[in-house]
């Protein structure tokens, strides 16, 4: 899950964590220590207190003087009133109780077993978590022999209290201390990375067009960081070069399929002259002859208009300040008007048809549509070579305008291909013109398909509503 | 008032004689034995009986302890003592050897009784309902803290060593009230004079006992002496100052102390009960 985190975030709670198991760690020794000190006086205690009771019950336990060993318990007792011994028992050797300091709890001549069962040697005392009471076992030696032993409880819930209170207040205190680390390691994790956040920041926002990072922004001195963002920096200057080259190389490329137009546009102009020149001709020489010069100057006008428009669609081709100006079927007549006297000039056969109403072609930017269709004109246009057939049609499809062109040419190449459909790097060599449509379709929002049918490749390009370029 | 040094005093047998020498020792202190077992811390009895009796006979006055009654018998019979403070069933005892300096008189009369108790917890009535438990006696030549429960067993053909199921020694009255009270035993036979002392101070002790049976009166404890001494001048000199105890100040607060009246010259015959009672254990 903490994978899943940003880096930012995720140092900073490692950090944390590892405070809190320092924390831990440092709690076990410190209860640990406390332990052993409680233990170690423990120990001392019961020592003190069982060596004491063998020297004044030695004799009575010999002579199993019940009066002599509860008077010593007793007054032993009151004089520890309220202190760690709450019973202590004592018993011959054959296990049987002499006395106790409480006879209700150990009657005389009862078996110390039970009592025994969970007592412990004075010199193993361990505390046992949260149990109040802690129970020793110890012989009772007199002159050199074993006549009997002494069975201690000691009150120990002051200790185990004290534990308790250890450990709450290092709890406490160590879940202070982590929260106050962790804080602070969370912040100085955060201030340290923050470039790196940045970084990430531009890097997210490069939308296609990275943005340098401002030089203030840049950690001073030769750091990984601050190298990492002169990189970066240096990466978006390249970026923005490569992107300015791509555009001027767009830009030329509207320029370059006008160019593949050239010849047969001044086929266009030029094949009209010599008609205009004879009508000229025509009505110079008959000029007296009203219906004459009136036929003659109807060639003239209509001989004039067509290079007007052929003029005009090369200058709508070629304009630069194209920004809003939306689509519109006069866009495609235009097409029509610059294309097809390259298929006259390679005697092909040109289908053309445009069915897609008004209102949804009105949806769409006329300059990149324009520059898509013409491009793939041209490359059906050279595909399917003399005596040829191209088509192209514009429809509506679910909302959406489609562009198919079509030719019975031998098809795409893988290469090509690669051009108009992926964003592969493009081998040198091949031109743009493919990769400019597959680049300003995909600005546009929407695909381009691309597929043999029969005998003819078709590339359809389909334009969702709402594109903008 | 020191409750403990109170209490010392209770239910002790004291005695005190002249000593043996026929010449007056008018320098040697005037030697009282007195049974120890209350005179632990009881510094103020001792101070205030040394203080009355020292005035009134002119002589120093040496009290000397002993565990057990029959030490402080020992003493006083081998001479070791010139007085002592005894129970009744030693005098009684030695009855030819010895004779009675004084009774004390306490609430009225210089009688007292045996008590029996038992823990408050047990629900035996009297001493039939004791059999087969634990019981504590004051002292083996004691009249209330053994004698009594003894000749009632007597009585009724039992002996303590099978009636009840342990018997032990507390050598002390007060002692006997904490075994019981404590729960070492289920019972015992204890002085009623030092019961009643211990009830007024140390009601906390004698709150979780109950008396489940009282004797009849019987003598209280005396003031005795070997009875050859009894002529003799140091002898006399502390009757005189036993028996005149409640005439003078230092006499008056030392009893007081005791919870005593006076010290009267009392009869032989005050003690029969406990002769008594001798016989019935004697068989």
């Amino acid at each position: 899950m903490i994978r899943g985190l940003p880096l930012s975030l995720r140092v900073p709670l490692i950090a944390a964590g590892l405070m809190v198991l320092v924390g831990v760690v440092a709690s076990q020794q410190v209860m640990a220590t406390l332990g052993a000190v409680q233990e170690e006086r423990l120990r001392e205690l019961a020592r003190l207190h069982v060596d004491g009771l063998t020297v004044a019950l030695g004799p009575a336990v010999l002579r199993r003087d019940v009066w002599e060993v509860y008077d010593t318990l007793d007054r032993a007792t009151a004089a520890m009133a309220g202190q760690r011994m709450v019973l202590t028992v004592v018993a011959d050797e054959g296990g049987k109780v002499i006395a106790a300091s409480d006879p209700l709890r150990a009657p005389v001549d009862a078996d110390l077993g039970p009592l025994a069962a969970a007592a412990q040697a004075v010199e193993t005392i361990r505390l046992n978590g949260e149990d109040p009471h802690v129970r020793v076992l110890s012989d009772l030696t007199y002159q050199g022999r074993r006549v009997g032993s002494i069975l201690s409880e000691l009150d120990v819930a002051d200790l185990v209290a004290e534990r308790r209170r250890v450990l709450a207040w290092l709890l406490a205190g160590n879940a202070l201390a982590t929260c106050a680390l962790a804080a602070g390691g969370y912040w100085a994790m955060r201030r340290m990375l923050r470039p790196v956040a940045t970084l990430s920041a531009h890097m997210a926002r490069t939308e296609g067009a990275p943005v340098a990072i401002a030089r203030e922004r840049i950690p001073a001195g030769d750091t990984e960081l601050g190298r990492l963002f002169r990189t970066f920096n240096s990466m978006t200057g390249a970026a923005a070069a490569k992107a300015e080259a791509e555009r001027r190389l767009a830009e030329r490329e509207r320029f370059v399929s006008l160019g593949r137009l050239s010849s047969s546009l001044a086929h266009e102009i030029n094949n009209p002259l010599g008609g205009l020149l004879n009508a000229a001709d025509t009505i110079r020489t008959y000029a007296d002859r009203p219906e004459v010069v009136r036929a003659s100057a109807d060639l003239l006008e209509r001989g004039l208009r067509h290079l007007r428009d052929v003029a005009r669609a090369t200058l709508e081709q070629n304009r630069l300040d194209r920004q809003g100006v939306t689509l519109s079927r006069e866009d495609f007549d235009d097409l029509r008007l610059l294309f097809e006297p390259e298929t006259l000039r390679l005697g092909q056969d040109l289908a053309w048809q445009v069915e897609a109403p008004q209102p949804l072609l009105a949806r769409f930017p006329a300059g990149p549509v324009r520059q898509v269709a013409l491009n793939l004109l041209l490359n059906a246009s050279t595909a399917a070579g003399p005596d040829g057939s191209v088509g192209f049609s514009v429809s509506e499809i679910d909302g959406s305008l489609r562009l198919t062109i079509h030719d019975n040419g031998a098809g795409l190449s893988g290469e090509a291909q690669a051009r108009l459909l992926s964003t592969a790097p493009v081998q040198p060599g091949g031109g743009v013109g493919l990769r400019l449509v597959r680049d300003m379709v995909a600005g546009l929002g929407g695909r381009i398909d691309y597929f043999r049918k029969v005998d003819r490749s078709v590339i359809q390009v389909v334009l969702p509503q709402g594109a903008s370029c | 008032m020191d409750r403990r040094a109170f209490l010392s005093g209770f239910g002790t047998t004291a005695g005190m004689a002249l000593a043996t020498p026929t010449v007056l020792r008018a320098s040697a202190p005037i030697r009282l034995g007195l049974t120890p077992v209350f005179l632990d811390n009881d510094a103020e009895v001792i101070a205030r009986l040394k203080a009355a009796l020292g005035q009134a006979t002119g002589l120093e006055i040496e009290l000397i302890q002993r565990r057990t009654y029959q030490e402080v018998t020992g003493l006083l019979l081998e001479g070791g003592a010139d007085a002592a403070w005894l129970c009744g069933f030693p005098y009684l005892q030695h009855e030819d050897a010895l004779s009675l300096l004084g009774v004390p008189v306490w609430r009225g009369a210089p009688l007292y009784q045996s008590y029996l108790i038992t823990g408050a917890e047990f629900p035996a009535e009297g001493l039939a309902d004791l059999r087969g438990g634990a019981h504590a006696f004051s002292d083996p030549d004691s009249n209330s803290g053994w004698l009594v429960t003894a000749s009632d067993l007597a009585r009724i053909g039992e002996r303590p060593e099978t009636f009840f199921g342990r018997t032990l020694f507390t050598y002390g009255h007060r002692n006997v009230v904490r075994a019981v009270a404590g729960g070492l035993t289920r019972s015992g036979s204890v002085d009623g004079y030092v019961w009643e002392a211990l009830s007024a101070v140390e009601p906390e002790l004698t709150a979780r006992i109950r008396v489940i049976g009282r004797s009849e009166p019987l003598g209280f404890p005396p003031f005795v002496a070997r009875r050859a001494d009894v002529g003799t001048g140091i002898v006399a000199s502390l009757r005189d100052a036993l028996l005149g105890m409640d005439l003078d100040d230092k006499g008056r607060s030392a009893l007081a102390l005791l919870q005593l009246d006076a010290v009267v010259a009392g009869d032989v015959a005050l003690f029969d009960g406990i002769r008594a009672r001798m016989r019935d254990v004697a068989g």
